[in-house]
């Protein structure tokens, strides 16, 4: 008897410790190449938020195609679990874009943006811990 | 007179005869069956733990038939867990009771609220039908009835009209009641099981549970397409488990 409770106890403890979804980010520098030849909309200087020391710079740029990208440059952020980058109304993100998990703490970023967000709206960029909804960094976007 | 004497000491000891058949049949098989049980259930990215106390009547003449009540806790957490429009009325095309089961979903009202931590401890009272298929196999299905929900404040990210927004405080629903399909409220576990009796105490049981976890958003609101507010959100979980049963 001891033998089937060993066995349900152990697939138990397998049970409850699979299947859980980890979001990582590199602790390597990003070396992501900028395109030279688009153009910046707006930028700002990351200032550390309550929960990080995020530095670094912010480019929203736009391509010859229209397209448009975010850029991160001699970026550099705490380490943190589910860290996010955000085009935000609001410096603590309420309204946002989620532009994905950030690839890196550290170096040179680029992320897609999809659509045409408003940027006298869309103000912040920002790096948020999504699963605690902390806030390690921002960046106020001007022209 | 000798003669109705004799009829009732016959009929009277008929019925001492019947009594106690009866009675060694009970002896055998008890009609109550009391039993605790534990259970683990986990699916993508959530699991469940269960504990409950429950007290079975064992019907029909084999007594193969059990019917009972119980009283379970759960407890259900999970990481970046989608939970959807809640609301009868926006999530179905009908809400007549029962009928509910068949009616198609109205995936157009549909927002999703991404709880990132949810958990929630659960304490309701159980309803168990089972069938003995053998002295080793017994097959059930219990389902939550009504009971209450505590649980963690968390962050969330609700999808809604094309924006995404950050919601600060979702909160676990505090009441549960079980109606008909998407008129449950709250928080609500069910299993289909299969136990396997190791001896007259113990058993182990395989487990298919689906689960019912609401949360409701406390600072912001889904405009639904009709111009109505919406802060009931749930998740439909569906997990594999195991668990142990103890036979008092």
């Amino acid at each position: 008897m001891n033998k089937y409770l060993i066995t349900v106890i152990v697939s138990l403890v397998f049970f409850l410790t699979a299947c859980k979804k980890e979001t990582t980010t590199s602790a390597a520098p990003a070396t992501d190449i900028v395109d030279q030849t688009s153009t910046v909309v707006v930028m700002g200087n990351f200032i550390a938020g309550p929960f990080g020391s995020a530095s670094g710079v912010s480019e929203v740029r736009r391509a010859s195609n229209g397209s448009l990208t975010l850029v991160l440059k001699n970026f550099t952020v705490n380490s943190g679990p589910d860290l996010h980058v955000y085009l935000s109304k609001e410096v603590q993100p309420v309204n946002f874009i989620d532009l994905g998990l950030l690839r890196s703490v550290s170096g040179t970023q680029v992320y897609n943006i999809n659509g045409n967000p408003d940027f006298t709206q869309y103000r912040y960029a920002l790096i948020h811990c999504q699963r605690f909804n902390h806030l390690f960094g921002s960046a106020e976007l001007k022209k | 007179m000798p003669l109705f004497q004799n009829a009732v000491k016959q009929i009277f000891l008929l019925i001492l005869i019947t009594f106690s058949a009866v009675l060694k049949a009970q002896q055998k098989i008890p009609v109550q069956h009391r039993y605790a049980d534990f259970s683990a259930t986990s699916g993508t990215s959530q699991q469940s733990l269960a504990a409950s106390y429950n007290f079975n009547w064992r019907l029909g003449k084999s007594k193969k038939f059990e019917l009972g009540l119980g009283i379970r806790n759960t407890a259900y957490f999970g990481l970046k867990k989608e939970f959807w429009t809640a609301p009868a009325r926006l999530a179905r095309t009908s809400t007549t009771p029962f009928l509910i089961f068949f009616a198609m979903q109205k995936i157009e009202n549909w927002d999703t609220l991404t709880i990132q931590r949810p958990f929630t401890n659960s304490l309701n009272i159980s309803l168990n039908f089972g069938y003995n298929i053998s002295k080793k196999l017994y097959a059930g299905f219990n389902i939550d009835a009504i009971g209450f929900t505590i649980g963690r404040t968390t962050s969330g990210i609700l999808q809604s009209n094309g924006s995404t927004r950050t919601e600060s405080a979702a909160k676990p629903a505090a009441f549960n009641l079980l109606l008909t399909g998407d008129h449950d409220l709250g928080s609500l576990n069910s299993e289909f099981h299969l136990n396997y009796n190791l001896n007259n105490h113990w058993s182990i049981k395989g487990i298919y549970q689906f689960l019912f976890v609401e949360y409701r958003t406390t600072t912001i609101l889904q405009t639904a397409p009709d111009g109505t507010m919406n802060e009931r959100f749930r998740n439909k979980a569906n997990n594999g488990g195991l668990g142990v049963v103890y036979h008092f």
